[in-house]
């Protein structure tokens, strides 16, 4: 645990904690949403496998909420909130739908990192793009 | 050919294909690993060919990664087994493109295969008791000192190879295994309410749900020529796409050194077995 960047412990909880939230809005954990999460942590959040290990223990993601998640996406610099916003797009469309808290905690957090309409319409787009290049972790590993 | 341990004899009366294939594989485990993997990636097509004619008959694509992620996103196969069937195809596979297997490697594939054939025979016969006892591992044939140290050797590196798969594997997934999914699921969805409920009161905006369907509608080509998105979007998939591969890359790599240190113990053993013969005066180099 000590090898573990903070900064970069602090980028994969507060990933982690973003893709659940929308991964369960829906009311049922949809397995390609799972599939999903860690990848682009991986590749485009540029995580570490140790440190995608460190945020999912109970002192990481257990002990924060979903208003915790939201102040620290409020904290980050506004290309790393927007990159948390693409994968929590690409999370909702891999069931190529949407669900009304799905729509709220997309909302929650596109406010919370201060994107303009403009800025949340590239998050969209680039989310849409990239989940064409989505392998199930099987695959990959 | 070493006799069967009788691991699968419950499966005869739910798959008879299936039991013939499972009692091949556990036969050939210590004399043919390569074998007993093929058989057990066999095994684990019949099944999951089983499950989707029975549940899917929809699904198009045949090949078992295609089935594998459709019953995975159907919901009828969960995290355990879709573990336990992708290792028996990714092991299986690389046996039949003549990669080196040890023995260890194929135990640890039969055993999943027996967990899994019990969740296969109370997917295939509603109510089915199938109440296991603990798997019988088949016993090695009476070998030299060396042959031991190598199947000890063999055995060490396969514990190491699992457990750097696994960590690799839980690094990836949302939830660890030491979670409980559907609490921390409850509590995520119980907040994700409460923010609704607030937000509502406190008249918060919300995203453009309309443009978020058409997004979603659209064929990633129709994005790519659009002219207000095209060239930003095209920037975002070349960079993603390289940060992909890259992570790809590196499960490649690690693979490959999986694959190197495990020839280095199958050659091993083959010296130990042409060993043993010339002691037995079978082989006479």
């Amino acid at each position: 645990m000590s090898e573990v960047d903070h900064e970069a412990l602090e980028l994969a909880t507060t990933w982690f904690i973003a893709a659940r939230a929308m991964s369960v809005a829906a009311g049922h954990l949809c397995p390609s949403r799972e599939a999903t999460a860690g990848l682009y942590g991986r590749a485009i959040l540029g995580l570490d496998e140790e440190t995608c290990l460190a945020a999912k223990t109970p002192e990481q993601v257990g002990s924060r909420s979903l208003i915790d998640c939201l102040a620290s996406v409020a904290a980050m610099g506004e290309a790393t909130a927007a990159k948390i916003m693409t994968g929590v797009m690409l999370i909702a469309y891999a069931d190529a739908s949407m669900h009304p808290l799905e729509v709220r905690w997309a909302s929650s957090l596109a406010s919370a990192a201060g994107l303009t309409e403009a800025s949340f319409q590239a998050c969209c787009v680039n989310a849409r793009v990239i989940a064409t290049m989505m392998v199930d972790p099987h695959e990959a590993n | 050919m070493a006799s069967s341990s009788g691991n699968f004899e419950f499966l005869t009366k739910y798959d008879n294909r299936v039991a013939r294939l499972a009692h091949q594989a556990e036969r050939y485990v210590h004399t043919d690993p390569d074998a007993c993997l093929f058989k057990l990636r066999l095994m684990v097509e019949v099944m999951a060919r089983a499950l989707v004619e029975l549940q899917l008959p929809h699904l198009v694509s045949t090949d078992l990664s295609s089935m594998l992620r459709g019953l995975q996103r159907s919901g009828l196969l969960q995290r355990k087994e879709a573990d336990g069937m992708h290792a028996i195809r990714r092991d299986g596979n690389a046996a039949v493109h003549g990669e080196a297997a040890t023995t260890p490697a194929a135990m640890r594939r039969l055993r999943d295969a027996y967990r899994l054939s019990a969740w296969y025979c109370r997917m295939i016969r509603r109510g089915a008791k199938v109440d296991l006892p603990g798997f019988n591992p088949p016993q090695p044939p009476p070998g030299t000192d060396a042959q031991a140290q190598v199947r000890q050797r063999a055995e060490m590196l396969e514990a190491a190879i699992e457990a750097r798969r696994n960590r690799a594997r839980d690094a990836l997934l949302l939830f660890s295994d030491k979670e409980d999914v559907d609490a921390e699921s409850a509590r995520l969805h119980g907040e994700l309410e409460a923010l609704e409920r607030v937000a509502v009161v406190a008249g918060e905006p919300v995203i453009d749900a309309d443009l978020v369907a058409l997004v979603m509608a659209m064929d990633v080509e129709q994005i790519l020529e659009q002219p207000a998105w095209g060239r930003t979007a095209d920037e975002a998939k070349a960079e993603a796409e390289a940060q992909f591969n890259l992570v790809k890359m590196a499960f490649e790599e690690a693979e490959a050194g999986y694959r190197q240190e495990r020839s280095r113990v199958v050659e091993s053993q083959h010296e130990a077995d042409r060993a043993a013969r010339h002691v037995q005066g079978e082989d006479p180099s």
